[in-house]
């Protein structure tokens, strides 16, 4: 438990380091987003105007400490401010809606490869040099060097345009009200996901893979696993009670970084499927400069990372037990 | 005479390489008796511990098994394990045949505790359930002088010395009848190591299973084995009673591994190693793979291969000088007295 407390704790600074370089960065811009605002208009615009609308807006003048101050006041709060582009919803809003659905389409997609990639490279390094091994480790990693976009492309090309098999796009069917409890709707959203959800993963698999891969052919030269045979226990028992198990160990980091990235949003796939994701939020709010939304949405990801990063901390705790202390 | 537990005839092991195969092992040929100690010594590399390997299949490629047979005795008549399914081999491995491994530090698998890979491996063989599976792994923990409650520990909080005892007791978990044991205590310390050695001894008496013993130290292999096999190169080249074998040696290079180590007793003599290297198998010489080290090479070394064969009673070489011959420490004695 107090290693918890302390990862807590470290977590927590971390955060607050985090969102301290959120605040600094957009105001080492030059401008700021209500003189942007007006900066393509045709009329006079008064300084009361523009000092009405930073009011409207939630921004803050006085000393910089005092403008800190009140911005992490405002993100402990979870009061993250007014769009600017989405005018009068707040940014709580619009990461609201986008927010789940990048957790359904990122989280699944790196879920998927995941523990597709780690299957496929426990039976490779388990048939090292068999056929198998050689067309798919090498493939997968062909594979995952293809641009995200042109395998998108080519999906929604073939399956959505040319085959029709698949919608070209957004979420669920536009006019249908969103339902979670009716079974049309959630099909509906299946029927939606499957391309989009096939482009986000198909490039993951192969890091996995050649992960799980090498860990896996690093230790089966460990005497424990020539132990394992030796006791005559089942081919199934040895590898994944005895070699997956431990080479599982290196790819739980990297499946929680993964995790952890996947809220930014899978910014290619969500724009070519039209997907109503973070990752087409935060490019309209690059667009727009909508700083609220930007820096709302970074702190959305920074709190992920160290979120999974925590989970992984913990995983590790219950996974290896040379790392508990005093058991 | 009766059966011996297991009988190896002209086991030939292969390693393929990018210069083709080289073999490792070459016609080896031995029996272990029933409650025999069989040590098996030689320098690194020498194919000692490809033999282990074999013999319970475990080699891992690229080496494969060419040729020979394993005949062993189950009780119901020898059997050769070579000819064995991979499903029977799988039944075979631990119930009839364990082995204690080199290193146990890494016998043991860090993450699971030690309860599960007692259970594991009687569950697999017995139609014990869970209960009486760990009922018999305490049992067994008592045997090697650890408390029971420490079952559900994980490796990493043993001792390797509490370590080493713990793989002997799953290698006894099926009362198997042959314990391959490959330098079963060269990580350890001196102290640590005679303890275990006695236990090992004192489980033999005991429990009568026969035991393929492997070490590079050989005063400790005198000590402890009733014959001892030395292998070069990949070929056995000396078998005889331990108390003979560094008594009085018939191939030169049994003598040069006898004058290789300190007598704890005996007056202070310098040492004498074996000059030369051992030898490249993708290059091996036309008759004796000796003949480059040895100091008593002859014109018959040089072109005729060896064969292991009776030279005494109960005592087996392959050196060509050995028919009919003395043991060379006689030899040399007398050489120093006239």
């Amino acid at each position: 438990m107090g290693f918890f407390l302390r990862r807590l704790s470290f977590y927590f600074i971390a955060l607050l380091f985090a969102a301290t370089l959120n605040f600094i960065i957009p105001r080492a811009m030059p401008g700021d987003p209500v003189t942007m605002m007006f900066a393509n208009a045709t009329t006079q615009v008064t300084p009361e105007r523009i000092a009405a609308m930073k009011e409207l807006l939630g921004f803050v003048d006085g000393p910089l400490y005092e403008q800190f101050f009140i911005y992490i006041k405002s993100v402990l709060s979870w009061e993250l401010g007014t769009s600017v582009q989405f005018y009068p919803l707040s940014v709580n809003s619009v990461l609201g809606n986008a927010f789940g659905w990048s957790l359904f389409l990122a989280g699944s997609a790196v879920l998927l490869s995941f523990t597709l990639g780690s299957v496929l490279g426990i039976f490779a390094a388990w048939r090292r040099g068999s056929k198998f091994d050689t067309i798919f480790s090498p493939g997968m990693l062909a594979v995952q060097s293809v641009p995200q976009v042109v395998i998108a492309m080519i999906l929604m090309f073939t399956f959505a345009i040319g085959l029709g098999w698949f919608p070209t796009g957004n979420a669920y069917t536009p006019g249908l009200t969103p339902d979670w409890t009716s079974w049309t709707f959630l099909k509906d959203v299946a029927y939606h996901a499957v391309l989009p959800l096939i482009a986000a993963s198909i490039v993951q698999v192969g890091g996995f893979l050649i992960n799980m891969r090498n860990n896996m052919i690093n230790l089966l030269a460990e005497d424990y696993i020539t132990m394992a045979k030796g006791k005559g226990l089942s081919e199934n028992r040895v590898v994944f009670n005895y070699a997956a198990r431990n080479a599982m160990l290196p790819s739980v980091t990297a499946l929680s970084m993964a995790l952890g990235m996947a809220i930014g949003g899978q910014m290619i796939v969500e724009i070519i499927f039209n997907y109503p994701g973070l990752g087409t939020v935060l490019l309209n709010a690059i667009n727009a400069r909508d700083y609220q939304v930007l820096q709302g949405q970074l702190l959305v990801m920074t709190l992920f990372m160290l979120f999974f990063n925590l989970l992984a901390d913990m995983l590790y705790v219950v996974l290896d037990p040379r790392l508990r202390k005093g058991a | 005479m009766t059966t011996p537990q297991i009988s190896i005839r002209n086991l030939c092991v292969d390693y393929i390489t990018a210069d083709g195969d080289v073999r490792a092992v070459n016609n080896v040929s031995f029996d272990i008796g029933k409650g025999e100690v069989f040590g098996l010594a030689g320098e690194s590399g020498c194919g000692k511990s490809t033999v282990a390997f074999s013999l319970m299949r475990l080699h891992k490629p690229p080496a494969y098994i060419s040729g020979g047979e394993v005949l062993f005795d189950d009780g119901n008549g020898a059997k050769d394990i070579m000819k064995y399914s991979d499903g029977e081999m799988g039944i075979f491995r631990w119930s009839e045949m364990s082995m204690v491994f080199q290193s146990a530090m890494n016998a043991l698998n860090p993450v699971i505790p030690i309860v599960d890979q007692f259970t594991d491996v009687i569950m697999r063989h017995t139609d014990k359930n869970k209960y009486e599976a760990v009922k018999r792994a305490e049992q067994l923990l008592q045997i090697v002088d650890i408390h029971p409650n420490r079952l559900s520990d994980y490796p990493h909080q043993f001792s390797g010395g509490m370590r080493q005892r713990l793989v002997i007791a799953i290698a006894l978990a099926l009362n198997p009848k042959l314990i391959i044991m490959d330098e079963p205590t060269t990580a350890l310390d001196v102290v640590v190591q005679r303890e275990i050695l006695q236990k090992i001894y004192a489980l033999k008496e005991e429990f009568g299973f026969s035991i393929l013993f492997i070490t590079h130290d050989l005063s400790l292999m005198v000590e402890f084995s009733d014959r001892i096999g030395i292998m070069y190169s990949g070929e056995l080249i000396e078998v005889a009673a331990a108390k003979d074998i560094l008594e009085s040696p018939y191939h030169p290079y049994t003598h040069g591994l006898g004058s290789s180590f300190p007598s704890l007793t005996g007056p202070k003599a310098e040492l004498k190693g074996i000059p030369g290297n051992p030898l490249n198998l993708l290059d091996l010489p036309q008759g004796c793979r000796f003949q480059a080290r040895c100091e008593r090479v002859t014109d018959i070394c040089r072109r005729k291969a060896t064969q292991l064969r009776d030279v005494q009673a109960g005592h087996l070489s392959n050196c060509h000088l050995a028919v009919g011959g003395q043991p060379i420490a006689i030899v040399e004695t007398e050489a120093v007295a006239v």
